[in-house]
C-alpha cells in the first residue's frame, strides 16, 4: 500500500531537516549541512510492512512554488493522502506564507479532497525534538491502516499483565504508533522524551558496533521494560506493582510477541511489519 | 566562423535562497522569455546528479548549452553556491564547437570563485555583464576571445573546427605531400615531424622512413597521422585503374607532374593510354615492358603516384591464406587472409620477391587479391 505524503512550506523552514531526522537517522547537527532542495525530492520509506510512505519533499523557493500551482499542479496535488505544511515561526513574510498556504489548500481541495492536512510550526534555533516527534507520531498514526485493532490488542495485553502503561514504537524511527495507559500520567511529553532517549542510546551503541536489544529500569516506584517486540516494533511496559517479579513480565512479553506477530500475518500484507530505509 | 554556430544570447543563471532559480544577467537583455526559462530551468539549475556536467536542452526553437556548477561550503546560504553560465543558439544550429567553450568557462568561473569569491561578491559579480557582452561579440565575429578579468586573470577561448579522426597509419603506408613541400613551415611543427620531413617523398613507406631518419617507428606513425589530420599529407598505397577524371585542370596538373625532368611535356594521349593499360593484376613491370614508348617522357613512378593521390587508381594487395590445416608454413599466424604482402614483408623483413617465391612454392597457401 502506497501513501503519498506532500511536505510543503516556505524555503528554509526545515522540511528536509525533519525528514532526515525522522526517517534517515540524522541528528540535528547533521542537518545543518544540508543544501537547498531543488524542485521535488522523492523518497520511499517502508513503514510497518507493506505500508510505503511516498514522501514528496518540495523545495519552497518562489520559482518552485509557482510551478507547483501551475504547470505541475496535477502531478503534485493528485492522489495525496497527507499534506504536511511547515511554517517558520520566525518568518517576516506572513502574508506571503499565508498566500502560498491558501494556494496549497485550494489545489488539494481540487485534486485530493480527502487528504488530511497537518500544519507544523517550526522553530529553527531551538532543538524541539519532543515537539517534532510528537507531530510526526500523530501524522504517521493517521496513516497506519489497522491502528484501532492494534490499540485494542495492546489494551488487552496491558490489562492481562496488569501494566500501568504499554507503548509500541516503530523500530527504526522510534515513533510511538500505539499506546495504552490505565491512568493519567503527569508528563504529557513523556513519549517523545523516551523516544529521544532511546534513539540517542541506540546511536551510542552503534558507535561501539553493538546493537540495542533491551533495557530494564527499576526504582522503588516502578519497573520499565523496553524490548524488541515484533519484527518492526519495540515495546515498552511500565509496571508499578513491585510485587510482580521481572521474570514474570518478561515471560508475558515473550508470549505476547508471538500473538502480535500472528496478528500481523493473519490480516495479510496490511499487518506485516518491516521497516526499510532508502 | 561558420554561421552555423552563431550565439544568440549568453546568460548567467543562479539559485537564489528565497527566489529559487533565476537569470541574473543575460546579453542581449530579455532574450530568454519567462516561459522558456520555466520550461528548462530544471536543466539549468539542477539536482546534484546533473551538476558539473555539460547539458544541452532544446525547447521552443532554442538550444541552451550550459554547465551547472555547485560549490559546497558552509559560508554560502543553504551551504552551496549554484550557478550556470550558458549560451543560447537556434535549435537547428550545429553547436559541438561551442561545448568545450562552455565547459571551459564554467571551470574558469569556478576557479575565480574559489580564489577570490568573484561570483558571491555582489560588486565583482557585476563585471560579468561586460564580460558576457564581449564574449558574445567576439566569438560571433572572430571565433575567439581574450578577456582580462582582473589584474591577475585573463580568459582565452577559441572555437576549434572539428575534423574527422585520421586513419591509423600502418608501417607499410606511404605518405606524400598534398601541397608543395617548399611551402611547408618547418618551424611550426614538432621535432619529430621536422626530422622525418626530408624522407616523405611519396615512395618511402613508414618503416623505411623510420629506419632512414633514425626515428622510432611509433613516433613516425604518430607524426604522420598528425600531418594526415591537418591535411598536409595523404597516404597512398598504389594501383588499379578505377576511373579517369575528365577535367582540364587535372589533366594539366597531371602532365606537369609526370613528365620526366629534362624532357618535353608528355602528351595527354600517352598518359591516358598508360592509365588505361593498368588493369587488375598489372604490375609496374608489365607496364614498363608493354608501354615502353609512352614511358619515354613519363616517369612511371610519378604516374602511379599521381593516380593514387587523385584516387583514380587503387592498389591491389595480395593476401596469402593458409588453405589446409596443420601444415608447417612459416610464419603461420600471418597467413590468415587478413595480412597483405606489404605487411608481411614489413614484419618479417623479407623482400617482396622473397616472399613471393616462398609462397609460390608452398602448395598449402592460396593468394587472394583484394
Amino acid at each position: 500500500m502506497k501513501k503519498k505524503v506532500l511536505l510543503m512550506g516556505k524555503s528554509g523552514s526545515g522540511k528536509t531537516s525533519m525528514r532526515s531526522i525522522i526517517f534517515a537517522n540524522y541528528i540535528a547537527r547533521d542537518t545543518r549541512r544540508l543544501g537547498a532542495t531543488i524542485d521535488v525530492e522523492h523518497s520511499h520509506v517502508r513503514f510497518l510492512g507493506n505500508l510505503v510512505l511516498n514522501l514528496w519533499d518540495c523545495g519552497g523557493q518562489d520559482t518552485f512554488m509557482e510551478n507547483y500551482f501551475t504547470s505541475q499542479r496535477d502531478n503534485i496535488f493528485r492522489n495525496v493522502e497527507v499534506l504536511i505544511y511547515v511554517f517558520d515561526v520566525e518568518s517576516r513574510e506572513l502574508e506571503k506564507d499565508m498566500h502560498y498556504y491558501q494556494s496549497c489548500l485550494e489545489a488539494i481541495l481540487q485534486n485530493s479532497p480527502d487528504a488530511k492536512v497537518f500544519c507544523l510550526v517550526h522553530k529553527m534555533d531551538l532543538v524541539q525534538e519532543d515537539q517534532r516527534d510528537l507531530a510526526w507520531s500523530s501524522i504517521v498514526y493517521q496513516l497506519i491502516p489497522n491502528v484501532q485493532q492494534l490499540e485494542s490488542n495492546l489494551r488487552n495485553f496491558a490489562q492481562i499483565i496488569e501494566a500501568d502503561e504499554v507503548l509500541l514504537f516503530e523500530r527504526a524511527t522510534f515513533l510511538v504508533i500505539s499506546h495504552y495507559q490505565c491512568k493519567e500520567q503527569r508528563d504529557a511529553h513523556r513519549f517523545e522524551k523516551i523516544s529521544n532517549i532511546i534513539k540517542q542510546f541506540k546511536l551510542s551503541c552503534s558507535k561501539l558496533a553493538a546493537s540495542f536489544q533491551s533495557m530494564e529500569v527499576r526504582n522503588s516506584n516502578f519497573a520499565a521494560f523496553i524490548d524488541v517486540f515484533t519484527s518492526n516494533t519495540y515495546v515498552m511496559v511500565i509496571m508499578s506493582d513491585p510485587s510482580i517479579p521481572s521474570a514474570a513480565t518478561l515471560i508475558n512479553i515473550r508470549n505476547a510477541r508471538k500473538h502480535f506477530e500472528k496478528l500481523e500475518r493473519v490480516d495479510g500484507p496490511k499487518h506485516s511489519l518491516h521497516m526499510r530505509m532508502r | 566562423m561558420g554561421s552555423n554556430s552563431r550565439i544568440e544570447c549568453i546568460f548567467f543563471s543562479e539559485f537564489h535562497p528565497t527566489l529559487g532559480p533565476k537569470i541574473t544577467y543575460q546579453v542581449p537583455e530579455e532574450y530568454i522569455s519567462r516561459e522558456l526559462f520555466d520550461t528548462v530551468q530544471v536543466y539549468i539549475i539542477t539536482k546534484p546528479e546533473l551538476q558539473n556536467k555539460l547539458i544541452t536542452v532544446t525547447a521552443m526553437e532554442k538550444k541552451l548549452i550550459g554547465c551547472p556548477v555547485c560549490i559546497e561550503h558552509k559560508k554560502y546560504s543553504r551551504n552551496a553556491l549554484l550557478f550556470n553560465l550558458g549560451f543560447v543558439c537556434d535549435a537547428r544550429a550545429k553547436t559541438c564547437a561551442l561545448e568545450p567553450i562552455v565547459k571551459k568557462l564554467s571551470g574558469y568561473l569556478t576557479t575565480l570563485e574559489l580564489e577570490s569569491g568573484f561570483i558571491s561578491n555582489e560588486e565583482s559579480k557585476q563585471k560579468l555583464v561586460p564580460i558576457m557582452s564581449t564574449l558574445l561579440e567576439e566569438l560571433n565575429a572572430k571565433g575567439e576571445c581574450t578577456l582580462p578579468i582582473d589584474e591577475s586573470n585573463t580568459i582565452h577561448v577559441k572555437l576549434i573546427d572539428q575534423r574527422k579522426d585520421p586513419l591509423i597509419v600502418q608501417e607499410y603506408d606511404v605518405p606524400v605531400f598534398t601541397e608543395c613541400k617548399d611551402e611547408f613551415f618547418r618551424s611550426q611543427w614538432d621535432l619529430t615531424t621536422q626530422q622525418i620531413l626530408a624522407y616523405i617523398d611519396g615512395f618511402r613507406h613508414i618503416q623505411k622512413i623510420s629506419a632512414e631518419a633514425d626515428v622510432e617507428l611509433n613516433l613516425v606513425r604518430i607524426a604522420v597521422q598528425n600531418l594526415l589530420y591537418y591535411g598536409v599529407v595523404t597516404l597512398v598505397s598504389i594501383f588499379q585503374v578505377q576511373n579517369l577524371i575528365d577535367n582540364k585542370s587535372v589533366q594539366e596538373e597531371c602532365l606537369l607532374y609526370v613528365t620526366k625532368p629534362g624532357q618535353k611535356r608528355a602528351s595527354l594521349r600517352d598518359v591516358f593510354q598508360l592509365y588505361c593499360g593498368l588493369s587488375p593484376g598489372t604490375t609496374v613491370r608489365d607496364l614498363c615492358s608493354r608501354y615502353a614508348q609512352q614511358l619515354h617522357r613519363v616517369d612511371e613512378r610519378k604516374l602511379i603516384q599521381f593516380g593514387l593521390m587523385k584516387g583514380f587508381i587503387r592498389r591491389l594487395q595480395k593476401y596469402p591464406v593458409k588453405a589446409t590445416r596443420g601444415d608447417r608454413s612459416r610464419p603461420p599466424q600471418l597467413y590468415t587472409g587478413c595480412h597483405s604482402y606489404d605487411e608481411i614483408c614489413c614484419k618479417t623483413g623479407m623482400s617482396y620477391r622473397e616472399l613471393d617465391e616462398r609462397l609460390e612454392n608452398d602448395p598449402n597457401i592460396i593468394v587472394c587479391w583484394k
